[in-house]
């Protein structure tokens, strides 16, 4: 940590502080500096970057750069901050890209949002957004929303125009002698979900892979700023739908560290239960995705039938199956009647009954082995290098979870390990889905036994206890917090004005963004049949790529 | 002239086909339903019996979508082409103790052609729909069945070897549990190169809709649609009962002789099939293609040595 410091001292910068306890805070006077800083931090040890995200300060004309670089390793992390013109003539940075390739579709991303150019970006087009925003930076606090969907017509019309050039144009520089063309693999297209990849291949060999996304581009970091502190809450669990509350306890975070606010105990452990009851039902969907991408359907029923019992619990806590809204800034939003343990005690039996046919029959699959075991391999330092988090890092080696790193909730509290597997295969990647699938089982019935031994002694009252009051209006300031979600890594960076109603900023860092960023590294060479493969193994969910 | 009639369109012709498609239809999604722990069709009819008619008869009654860019007629004779041919091998098949339709000295080959037709027919709607995923899925048919065929020829030859005919009346009739043993090794050759054929599970790569969204159907709906799923059912009929023809001693019982044990024997092979589908995910075609030329067709080669090893053994005086 101090080496970080002494070496971010030695450049020019406004201050220096340490952040809770693995991060420390700098902001550069100048943007010059910001490649040199990078290079010293590459070669220092912070290989990756979480993400770059700017704020928009529309009435001091600056636009905030944000730069979260992370050393996953041994956990050192620094916040970089660095003002920029707003005008956007002059709102240009030199990209980062060409030192951490994990910046590139961050990058991108700003551009697009918010218009910041970066200089020497290899390859800088708009990203996410649609066509009918092309020259247009929808994260702009002076963009016209209401102005923009005047034209809902002429909009839909240059989508279409634009899809309909590309498709009359996309083949043509092609060799006509070759067998080789493009092929949309999806939006619409059963194992793609709403995301295209624009397949150049020859025959059945891939040459190259274009991932375009933004179908299901709800703008969440806009609706946040337009809803109030509880409000938002809805907006941050459609993340994606599979894990919503982990989502929701990251951005809780964010609002009671600006609050200063102290959560109780027992919500502290009701937001570790119900977030692994989250990643069960998550990982539950990513095995039988895993499986349905080669083509068998058993796995993903049998999940099916497990994890109803799972949602079983969450709808008795909160009322929803899915989209539960049930953490809010403060706590959690309902108290437990001690009679729905009862419904998690079932689920918790349907699993360890059936638990053992699953790793039987598909987890020792020899075809699965054989198709999955030397294809997709992301090496340890190519983990770094990329920014990945969550089950694709872990698969590699790396020991990342910010459920240990940075514990949150009650995770603090709890008997955790490491989980790693070695080679980053595919294979890997799905047997890691399982083993923390099995370390969530085990973590929800230390949580479970501990909320009962706790409520038992008179510690805990799970009617009263589960809210402390946040205050509607918050002060000025700025919050960053990071959970563990079942994908990785999703990194909330909250910003409010001062006698705040509504976030002024809030950035949702979410893992598939960098994950399926590999997808063009790992199937330049594979086959047309490796692309469901690699795809489902990435565990990629489109809800969290666009937001 | 009536038995002709008979035998085109009642049994065992079209509606023989039709009967089998709506009943094994139902079967497979049933038990495949069973084995992903779910219930399957159950609200029309008795235990949801009439769904797949119906679902076919919607079929039959939906618009046939002709793509732009395509030869109509080639389009939307194939599908009608690929059942004839499919329809075809039952009339080889001695169904039961003397019914068989055309007693041919040369049955067993007519059998193992009809059924090699049928994938070049696929590739052909394939080829015709000038879509990039049915092109890639009719290459991928192609390279599958001629691949597959070789050792699935292979496979239904030692019968013909053992008992020095090529009529499939005579072989069922010289069929007995010491031969059947014997072709045991035939057998299991002969099924895994079925599964090739029939695109079933682990070899299900010219359908496979996570890659190449449907193959060769991509762009068939309504009837034409209607057409090639026949077909589907018709190609798994001819093959089930070639292997029970083959090899299972076709009609032959326990106590008696019946049509009964011909239909429980074609039932079998299509649950074992069935299971493997719920167990196996798909291979590659790279996979595919090491595996069949580098073991199934070496191995059909040693089963053909060791049925003439046998022949020379104990049935010589056949």
């Amino acid at each position: 940590m101090n080496k970080v410091k002494e070496l971010i001292s030695t450049f020019d910068c406004e201050y220096v502080q340490d952040y809770k306890k693995i991060w420390i805070k700098a902001k550069l006077n100048s943007k010059d500096d910001l490649l040199h800083v990078a290079k010293a931090l590459k070669e220092e040890g912070l290989k990756s970057i979480s993400t770059v995200s700017p704020t928009d300060f529309i009435a001091d004309g600056i636009m905030e750069m944000n730069y979260f670089f992370e050393d996953l390793k041994n956990k050192r992390n620094l916040w970089l901050k660095v003002d920029l013109e707003r005008d956007e003539e002059k709102c240009v940075i030199e990209s980062i890209t060409p030192l951490f390739a994990s910046a590139s579709w961050h990058e991108r991303e700003a551009y697009s949002m918010f218009g910041v150019r970066f200089l020497n970006h290899p390859d800088l087009r708009d990203i996410i957004k649609s066509e009918d925003f092309k020259d247009k930076y929808p994260f702009r606090k002076d963009f016209d929303w209401l102005e923009h969907e005047k034209d809902t017509l002429g909009n839909m019309q240059q989508i279409v125009n634009s899809f309909k050039k590309e498709q009359g144009e996309n083949e043509v520089d092609l060799d006509t002698d070759s067998s080789e063309t493009i092929l949309n693999w999806g939006p619409t297209h059963p194992a793609s979900g709403p995301i295209r990849l624009r397949v150049h291949c020859d025959g059945e060999e891939i040459i190259s892979v274009d991932p375009d996304i933004g179908y299901v581009w709800r703008a969440l970091e806009h609706l946040v700023t337009q809803k109030d502190f509880i409000g938002s809450i809805v907006a941050v669990e459609r993340l994606c739908f599979m894990d919503n509350i982990n989502s929701m306890v990251g951005y809780a975070m964010a609002v009671e560290e600006i609050a200063g606010v102290e959560i109780t105990p027992f919500a502290a452990w009701m937001r570790t239960l119900l977030g692994e009851v989250a990643r069960v039902s998550s990982h539950f969907m990513g095995l039988g995705m895993f499986f349905n991408n080669m083509g068998l359907h058993t796995l993903a029923m049998w999940n099916m039938d497990t994890r109803e019992f799972f949602l079983d619990f969450l709808e008795s806590y909160s009322g929803a199956r899915i989209a539960t809204a049930a953490v809010e800034p403060g706590g959690v939003r309902y108290g437990l009647d001690m009679a729905m343990f009862d419904e998690l005690q079932k689920a918790l039996d349907k699993f360890d009954a059936t638990i053992g046919e699953v790793e039987a029959v598909f987890v020792n699959n020899p075809t699965m082995k054989l198709r999955a075991d030397d294809v997709g391999v992301l090496s340890e330092e190519e983990a770094y290098k990329f920014g990945l988090s969550g089950i694709v890092a872990r698969a590699s080696g790396v020991k990342t979870d910010i459920r240990i790193d940075e514990p949150y909730a009650a995770y603090g509290e709890l008997d955790l390990e490491y989980i790693t597997q070695k080679t980053g295969s595919a294979k890997d990647r799905f047997i890691m889905i399982f083993q923390d699938l099995k370390q969530s089982i085990d973590i929800i019935k230390q949580s479970k036994a501990h909320i009962e031994k706790s409520v038992e002694a008179g510690e805990m009252n799970p009617t009263k206890d589960h809210m402390v009051k946040v205050p509607k209006k918050l002060p000025k300031g700025e919050a960053i917090s990071r959970v563990e979600w079942a994908r990785g890594e999703v990194l909330m960076h909250l910003v409010t004005e001062e006698k705040a109603k509504t976030p002024y900023r809030l950035k949702l860092r979410a893992p598939s963004f960098n994950h399926t960023m590999m997808l063009d590294y790992l199937l330049k060479g594979q086959t047309l049949s490796d692309i469901p493969l690699i795809f489902g193994s990435l565990y990629i969910c489109q809800g969290d790529l666009d937001r | 002239m009536s038995n002709i009639i008979f035998s085109s369109f009642v049994f065992p012709g079209l509606l023989y086909v039709l009967v089998w498609t709506v009943g094994l239809f139902w079967f497979f999604r049933k038990f495949m339903a069973a084995l992903h722990k779910r219930v399957g069709p159950s609200f029309n009819g008795k235990g949801g019996s009439y769904q797949t008619l119906f679902d076919l008869s919607k079929l039959l009654t939906k618009e046939s979508i002709t793509p732009e860019g395509v030869n109509p007629y080639l389009f939307s004779i194939m599908p009608l082409l690929a059942v004839i041919f499919a329809m075809l091998p039952s009339a080889f098949i001695p169904w039961s103790d003397g019914v068989v339709v055309v007693d041919s000295t040369y049955g067993l080959l007519a059998l193992v052609v009809l059924i090699g037709i049928e994938p070049f027919l696929l590739f052909l709607t394939g080829f015709g729909s000038n879509n990039k995923y049915s092109f890639l899925g009719g290459i991928r048919i192609l390279t599958q069945s001629i691949s597959m065929e070789t050792s699935f020829l292979l496979a239904s030859l030692s019968p013909a070897i053992l008992f020095s005919t090529m009529n499939l009346t005579t072989i069922v009739e010289q069929s007995s549990w010491f031969s059947f043993l014997v072709l045991i090794p035939g057998f299991v050759i002969y099924f895994i190169a079925l599964l090739g054929l029939l695109e079933q599970p682990p070899f299900n790569i010219p359908d496979a809709e996570q890659e190449i969204v449907y193959g060769f159907y991509t762009e068939y709906s309504g009837t034409n649609y209607f057409m090639l799923q026949l077909a589907m059912f018709a190609e798994f009929m001819a093959v089930f009962a070639g292997a029970a023809t083959l090899f299972l001693g076709a009609y032959k019982g326990v106590f008696f002789d019946s049509y009964f044990f011909f239909f429980m024997k074609m039932m079998l092979i299509a649950i074992v099939m069935m299971t493997m589908r719920a167990a196996t995910p798909r291979i590659t075609l790279n996979h595919m293609l090491n595996f069949s030329w580098k073991y199934m067709v070496p191995l059909a080669l040693v089963n053909i040595a060791w049925v003439l090893l046998a022949k020379s053994l104990w049935f010589m005086g056949v």
